[in-house]
């Protein structure tokens, strides 16, 4: 994507009086880190950047914004919020808009066509200890990674996001403003991650998630950073009725991972930040992925689509199927 | 609420229905130990007056504030022990019914597991007891008025009794005129009353009473609101005639460029009318209509160099420019007499009705023997060349009823009445003819009517049992194929004319009804009463009630008792002015509510909006129930990521401890 | 413990107006059937939130079972087909985690069907007595 087009549209819209702000991409100050940018008005825009190490979901921070009690007589400031999203983070938005999360009259939608991220821990991996600001590049069949001034081509599969190489939406789905052509959509890989816990049996399946579970910490860091979990009183903190207990242990655990990606059934879009911020690196993006494909598949329904549709949960066919029914 | 609770735990013996297999004295010794539990005690019944003081003392005496009453099923004695706890100063909805009698002691021989399952369900409701909350029913004015959808026999008689009863009435029907499907017979079984004569006063009553607003040639377009207060809204579609100017005297029909060119709607097809017509001539109202779709002038812009019946109309009352209108108004009560489709005999091609033009239905028939029909009342079937009588006429009952294949499982409850009906009238006419009637059962259960069965069979008419599996045609005749299954012979049976026996059907246009008044249909497709036995008029939905054939295959007689059980229903609410809301409804907590809107979808009665608060300077969208609409199913909460609508009564915090109780007692 | 010698705790959440009343009515026929099955009574099986289904078993069920009306003969038109689709989802997510689908069940139970209501309890309790005591992530201590 052409870097100067970018800054110049975002600036354009920073610049607009009835945008608060936009939130966009910004070099980060270390790694392969990547830091979200609040521009305020134009002269921010130079900073903002769109790379394959721009994984984060901005559209968590529509929902993140905390409605502070405002003294008497103050007016709240309704500018519209600009924000810049890939496909997936697309998803979010049109999700958002079914949930009335947001209001469209309120979104500026900077659609940015995504060849596919990088997965940054491959990357970090592979080249350890790179302190000072990398910078990854596309290039026609991959990427090419400059870390301190040295540029390295690496292979597309090499370093492609697992939820990219999944990904069935590169292109934004809703936008206002479009950067750029649309990318040429590729074939979805095949789900193995969510597959091989499927072909387990049930006695395996226990005991990896088991595994898994014994180590969350409950930093609630997977709902946090989720753009779809935006409870003002998340349930999970609830204590009357208290659907989990705070004390850190598999049972309560387990409930905790079974509630979170209970609530996102037919909600998740597959952004992947979940399991991207998880610390104890919890495989949190199969839960969704096991759950998204099978509502696509039994149920014909994909979330984050479109602004109008049905929410999932909200919603029923009489031809849904039953064949768990005794 | 802030009161500590105290339990008390009231076992019922049930004489020896929940004694002689549950354990009740251990059960009480158990009891009394639940942690806010203050007394148990056992009684042989304690639905009984001195069971129901014995609580009530106990709540004046032992202060309780809290009652768990294990005993038979809520559904059985709920009301019972509400009222009880009522009278003894508590809130009746402090009440928390164990089912150790339909649920446990009749179901479960083993006096240990009996008792132990006892235990468990006592806990749950104990759990669940403590934190209830206080509920009030309320009360609304219900406006003084009904609304009556359809003015077949069932829509009439229930909008001329709530008339009578001086309420206000709203008469919508479909058709230019009322009437229905009783207009177009002839005679009634089994007295064979002139259906005309004994239906025309009526329909002249309901369009005369002052109380009834009568709507011919008009459809509800939506309904709003909950019993007591519904909001209607009715189309009126154009006439193209100025109701108030036409006097009925028929000349544009006669005088209509195209007179006499499509197939009357009243005679089955048999009979011919113009673009402007009157479906009979007792219609009521006696106004005409144009039929937009057969008039040249409204289908295609011209009728020769200006529209025939404007020209000799002296009232000056066609009007083309008409438009639909829309009225709307409020009622109380509605009553759903939306009727009947006869079955449709081309989904049974064996038959020939397509083909054959002397194979015909029963409702052909009404209009072929009626004095007022397309034949003067005459018999006749063509035989290619000319009008002639038929000399071997044959019925098959059960058509489209009784028949899986055509997905109608159940009895249509009139064929059996109406074949023995025109058998005997074609007898009248026609004294020589060979009558017979191919049937699988003859069903003759009403008052008077196994009595007319047996009169028609001493009429010469031969009943064969066999269901006829064809008909085809041999030269000038029809052929019935058939077995007499009493004497397992093989027929083929030639005759000159077929009557199919065919049965009632829901009406096709059934589904825009069931969306605008939340209807269910059961198995057979027909309107669902709330209670098959004991609310046979009623809806899930209150205030909404089914008369006549739309709630299932009826007979005169059947449809005009129903449709005076619904007027009497409908005028509960009327006569009392105000209906009582259900307490137990959900609520929602507008400082966690996100806003989502997934209950507003899910709801289905539309008792939750969304509404705009103010939040500490914010404008923010929230949930909330309309109390008055809500029937506490709580489906909206089950889908509520934020639990922030409860229903009363069934909160996740009420809930969540009778499970946590259950499984502590493993 | 082996699978043959423990009796599973069952919770069941039946509607008030088919299963409940199917249940009443296999208890006035007087049907006979297991003792290991506890009713909660919800209004309607939409009401029942997926997550009961997890917390019971988290508090000491070995199976669950949810049961209500056919499809279409909900009293409150659409409950259970709303809770057809949650259920459905929650069965899928429990057995992916590796809850033995044998746990959790759901039923039509009309209010005229006391046999089917005895035929759903036996299968249950069956299904659950071959999957075994439930441990999985069953809590330590349950307080209500």
């Amino acid at each position: 994507m052409d870097l100067e087009k970018l800054r110049e549209t975002a600036a354009e819209v920073a610049a607009r009086e009835d945008v608060k702000y936009l939130i966009g991409w910004k070099k980060g100050t270390y790694g392969y880190r990547v830091a979200p940018g609040f521009i305020e008005d134009a002269d921010g825009a130079a900073e903002l950047i769109f790379s394959p190490l721009c994984t984060a979901n901005l559209a968590t921070y529509l929902t993140l914004v905390e409605k502070l009690p405002l003294p008497r007589g103050e007016e709240p400031d309704d500018r519209k919020t600009a924000l810049m999203v890939k496909g997936c983070d697309s998803r979010a938005v049109a999700q958002l808009l079914v949930e009335k999360g947001i209001d469209r009259e309120n979104v500026v939608v900077i659609g940015c066509p995504c060849p596919g991220m990088v997965d940054p821990e491959l990357l970090a991996e592979k080249y350890p200890e790179t302190e000072e600001p990398a910078e990854v590049k596309w290039t026609d069949d991959g990427f090419i990674v400059i870390r301190d001034g040295e540029e390295t081509s690496v292979s597309r599969d090499e370093l492609l996001a697992e939820k990219c190489r999944l990904c069935r939406y590169p292109n934004p789905v809703i936008s206002d403003i479009m950067l750029g052509e649309p990318v040429e959509t590729w074939e979805p890989a095949e789900d193995e991650g969510v597959n091989e816990v499927e072909n387990k049996d049930v006695d395996e399946r226990e005991a990896y998630w088991e595994e898994q579970f014994s180590n969350c910490v409950r930093c609630y860091s997977c709902r946090n950073v989720c753009p779809l979990c935006y409870c003002q009183d998340c349930i999970l903190d609830r204590l009357n009725p208290t659907w989990v207990n705070r004390s850190v242990n598999f049972s309560e655990n387990t409930a905790f991972n079974i509630a979170r990606a209970f609530h996102l059934a037919g909600r998740c879009i597959e952004c992947g930040e979940c399991e991207r911020v998880c610390p104890a690196n919890i495989p949190l993006g199969k839960l969704n992925r096991k759950l998204a494909r099978e509502v696509r598949d039994k149920y014909g329904f994909e979330p984050g689509l479109d602004p109008e549709a049905e929410p999932f949960q909200a919603s029923y066919k009489p031809d849904d199927p039953e064949d768990f029914i005794l | 609420m802030t009161a500590k609770p105290k339990v008390g735990v009231y076992i019922c013996h049930c004489g020896i229905n929940i004694a002689s297999t549950v354990d009740v004295e251990t059960v009480e010794e158990y009891a009394q130990k639940l942690p806010n539990v203050k007394v148990a005690r056992t009684y042989s019944y304690m639905c009984s007056e001195p069971g129901q003081v014995l609580i009530k003392e106990d709540i004046k005496e032992q202060g309780l504030n809290r009652i768990v009453v294990a005993s038979c099923s809520p559904r059985m004695h709920e009301p019972t022990f509400r009222k009880a706890i009522q009278e003894a100063g508590l809130n009746p909805y402090f009440l928390e019914m164990a089912n150790i009698r339909e649920q446990c002691s009749w179901v479960h021989e083993d006096t240990g597991e009996a008792t132990e399952k006892a235990k468990k369900l006592i806990t749950a409701s104990v759990a669940k007891v403590r934190l209830l909350e206080a509920l009030e029913s309320k009360e609304v004015d219900a406006e003084p008025a009904a609304l009556v959808i359809g003015a077949g026999i069932a829509g009439i008689q229930a909008a001329l009794d709530i008339a009578d009863a001086g309420f206000k009435t709203y008469l919508v029907e479909k058709t230019p005129s009322v009437g229905g499907r009783m207009a177009q017979l002839d005679k009634t079984f089994p007295t064979l009353d002139c259906s005309a004569c004994i239906l025309t006063p009526k329909m002249v009553d309901c369009a005369s009473h002052p109380n009834i607003e009568l709507l011919s040639y008009s459809e509800v377009e939506e309904v709003g609101g909950y019993i007591g207060n519904f909001d209607v809204k009715v189309r009126k579609k154009a006439r193209y005639v100025d109701f108030d100017k036409c006097t009925g005297c028929g000349d544009c029909a006669s005088e209509c460029r195209v007179a006499d060119r499509f197939p009357s709607e009243f005679d089955q097809g048999m009979g011919k009318r113009s673009a402007i017509y009157l479906p009979f001539p007792q219609a009521v109202p006696a106004k005409y209509t144009i039929d937009p779709e057969s008039c040249l002038y409204l289908s295609r812009g011209k009728c020769g160099k200006s529209p025939k019946c404007q020209e000799v109309c002296g009232a000056g009352a066609i009007n083309f420019e008409q438009e639909d209108e829309f009225v709307e108004f409020k009622v109380g009560a509605i009553i759903v007499a939306t009727g009947f489709d006869p079955f449709d005999a081309s989904r049974k091609p064996e038959y020939g009705y397509d083909d054959y033009p002397n194979v015909i239905t029963g409702m052909e028939m009404e209009r072929l023997v009626s004095a007022s029909g397309p034949t003067g009342g005459k018999v006749l079937i063509s035989n290619g060349e000319e009008e002639i009588e038929p000399k071997e006429v044959a019925f098959i009952k059960c058509v489209g009823s009784r028949d899986e294949s055509v997905g109608n499982e159940y009895c249509s409850r009139v064929c059996c009445m109406y074949t023995a009906k025109q058998a005997h009238l074609i007898r009248e006419k026609l004294p020589d003819a060979n009558i017979r009637i191919y049937y699988m059962d003859v069903r003759a259960f009403g008052k008077g009517y196994e009595e007319f069965y047996d009169r028609v069979r001493r009429e010469n008419v031969r009943y064969i049992r066999g269901n006829p599996s064809e008909i085809f045609k041999r030269g000038n005749k029809l052929v019935v194929k058939a077995e007499d299954t009493l004497t397992s012979t093989p027929l083929e049976d030639e005759v000159d004319m077929v009557v199919l026996g065919v049965g009632l059907e829901p009406r096709a246009d059934m589904r825009k009804m069931m969306d605008l008044l939340r209807l269910s249909q059961s198995p057979d497709r027909f309107f669902l009463e709330a209670h098959p036995k004991l609310r046979p008029v009623d809806t899930a939905t209150d205030g909404v009630f089914l008369a006549g054939c739309c709630q299932g295959p009826k007979d005169i007689p059947d449809t005009v008792a129903q449709a005076k059980g619904a007027a009497s229903s409908a005028l509960i609410p009327l006569a009392r002015g105000k209906v009582t809301i259900d307490a137990q409804v959900a609520e929602v907590n507008e400082t966690t509510c996100r806003g989502c809107g997934f209950c507003v979808e899910i709801c289905p009665y539309s008792a939750i909006e969304m509404v705009t608060v103010n939040q500490f300077g914010h404008e923010v969208e929230v949930a909330r129930v309309n109390e008055a609409l809500c029937k506490g199913c709580g489906s909206c909460s089950a889908a509520c990521l934020s639990d922030s609508i409860q229903p009363k009564s069934f909160r996740d915090r009420q809930i969540l401890p009778q499970i946590a109780a259950l499984g502590a007692m493993k | 413990m082996s699978a043959n010698n423990y009796e599973p705790n069952i919770v069941a959440f039946l509607c008030n107006w088919c299963s409940y009343a199917g249940a009443d009515l296999a208890g006035t026929s007087r049907v006979q059937y297991p003792s290991n099955v506890q009713v909660i009574r919800v209004m309607c099986t939409g009401r029942v939130n997926p997550l009961y289904v997890m917390n019971a078993l988290q508090q000491g069920a070995d199976g669950v079972l949810v049961s209500g009306c056919h499809p279409g003969d909900c009293h409150y038109m659409e409950g259970n087909y709303y809770a057809r689709r949650r259920l459905g989802m929650l069965k899928d997510l429990m057995e992916f985690i590796g809850v033995d689908p044998r746990r959790f069940h759901m039923s039509w139970v009309s209010a005229s069907e006391g046999h089917k209501w005895k035929e759903v309890v036996e299968k249950t309790v069956e299904d659950a007595r071959e999957a075994g005591p439930f441990e999985g992530f069953r809590r330590r201590r349950i307080d209500w």
